[in-house]
């Protein structure tokens, strides 16, 4: 096991390798910063962001916003989530609306949140209605997966309504709602950041791609990129280890 | 008093399961109840639990009495410990120190102490129903209602399980009705065993069985006697 463990992190280094050859082969064939700066300036760049006089306010807007979505879009998914998984009907009603949603393609969520709302606000609206769906639908899903014969097994053993909630239900959704958060947020940084690039807030990373993008500083853009990268890696580990930390039962 | 059940009638997907049927339960007693599959078994058990209204017929004296259930498969939560399954059925209003004073005694009386710790995906199918078993007791109720628990476990893991209930059984004599359609469960536990038919229900055979039932052997020539009558009315 644990031999298999130690190969597959040499896969993964070997793959991360690879796409660094490439990266410095390809900068040396163009032979210009102004198309593609090889890896090591950028590097470089990417540690030059840490002495950024606004790099908090930057990288903390993001998060924010990110959060802040994503909380929001928590709420809603699990509040809308628990009432469509136990009424048919709700649920029948909430559908169509949950495929519109996520099947309306981002950026036409963005042009449209750019008419309605200010520059700050575009980003968090944009990462609320993308990761909503996905929250909510495995919410759905988790309630509908709840096994019958335990909650049977409840009632029968006279356990109140209330306990049942949250002895019963609410463990067996855990697992659903972590997976959903997980994709959820996946998807949601990318939002946030096409969100920042077109609306310009204030400080956000977003903001700065496209003002390095404009000056043709592309090792900047690739530098907040691998940044973008490393929080949404970041965000997902913690996903993983509150995973571990609420579902020990399985395994 | 004794439980019960007159001139019951009901219908499951329009076919007639039970028609003018009536049985006894003595209680304190284990009545194990034999019969084909299919034949409407499980159908008696919900009735008794009150999970299944009957068309037609009295119950008596189950009002006042609380119930626990041993099903087929264990039903144990499985994001709660050993210890934390048998908490859930123990009245929340007593002191938590006894509480769990009363869940170790259970986890005690089914061997199960080094496991308490333990979720269910980490323990056997027997010992699960240990888990399930212990609850059952831990629960304070009148009746006991098993319906098959013993299947899919192999015969050494189903005489442990019949030792430990009626080890438990005998400090703690409840009203058991124990459904199965294996005859040597029937005799190795039964105070009395009634044999049904096939729907509609009919009893068509109904015995006594005096031995004790912590000290029973299957060996014992009374118990080949009546394993043939019984097997005989089962009709195999």
């Amino acid at each position: 096991m644990k031999n298999s463990f130690i190969s597959k992190q040499f896969i993964s280094l070997a793959s991360v390798i690879f796409l660094l050859a490439v990266w410095k082969i390809l900068a040396l064939h163009f032979n210009s910063d102004f198309i593609l700066p090889p890896p090591e300036k950028t590097f470089i760049t990417t540690l030059g962001l840490f002495g950024n006089s606004h790099f908090l306010a930057i990288v903390g807007s993001t998060v924010l916003r990110g959060l802040i979505g994503f909380i929001i879009s928590c709420i809603l998914g699990l509040g809308l989530g628990i009432i469509a998984g136990i009424s048919p009907d709700f649920s029948a009603f909430l559908r169509p609306i949950l495929v519109v949603t996520r099947s309306t393609p981002v950026i036409a969520l963005i042009l449209l949140a750019l008419i309605w709302l200010s520059p700050g606000l575009v980003p968090v609206f944009i990462a609320m209605l993308t990761m909503f769906p996905f929250i909510c639908t495995n919410v759905i899903d988790g309630i509908k997966s709840v096994d019958p014969d335990l909650v049977g097994m409840a009632t029968f053993y006279r356990i109140s309504q209330r306990r049942i909630i949250r002895e019963v239900y609410i463990p067996a959704i855990l697992p659903f709602i972590i997976s959903g958060a997980s994709s959820a947020m996946g998807i949601g940084w990318r939002a946030v950041i096409t969100g920042e690039v077109l609306s310009q807030p204030q400080y956000g990373i977003g903001t700065v791609m496209q003002g390095a993008q404009t000056f043709l500083n592309v090792d900047a853009v690739i530098a907040w990129t691998i940044l973008a990268v490393l929080i949404s890696f970041g965000f997902e580990k913690a996903i993983r280890w509150c995973e571990r930390k609420l579902i020990l039962w399985r395994s | 008093m004794n439980l019960e059940i007159k001139n019951l009638y009901k219908k499951y997907d329009g076919n007639t399961i039970f028609k003018d049927f009536s049985i006894g339960f003595p209680e304190g007693t284990i009545t194990c109840i034999l019969g084909p599959s299919g034949c409407g078994k499980t159908t008696l058990l919900n009735i008794i639990g009150n999970m299944l209204k009957p068309d037609r017929g009295t119950l008596t004296g189950f009002d006042s009495k609380a119930a626990s259930y041993i099903f087929q498969d264990p039903r144990l939560l499985p994001w709660k410990t050993v210890e934390d399954n048998i908490l859930f059925v123990i009245n929340k209003e007593l002191p938590e120190e006894e509480r769990r004073r009363k869940a170790d005694q259970f986890i005690r009386l089914v061997d199960l102490e080094e496991f308490a710790k333990y979720y269910p995906s980490k323990l056997s199918g027997g010992m699960r129903q240990r888990v399930s078993i212990a609850r059952a007791f831990a629960f304070p109720s009148d009746i006991i209602l098993m319906d098959e628990p013993l299947n899919g476990l192999d015969i050494k893991l189903k005489l442990n399980l019949i030792r430990i209930f009626s080890l438990i059984w005998q400090a703690d004599k409840r009203t058991v009705i124990f459904v199965t359609h294996d005859v040597d469960e029937a005799l190795l536990l039964g105070n009395q065993i009634v044999v049904l038919s096939q729907a509609p229900v009919q009893i068509i055979k109904h015995e006594k069985v005096e031995a004790p039932v912590t000290n029973r052997s299957l060996d014992a020539d009374n118990f080949k006697d009546l394993k043939k009558r019984l097997m005989d009315a089962l009709g195999n």
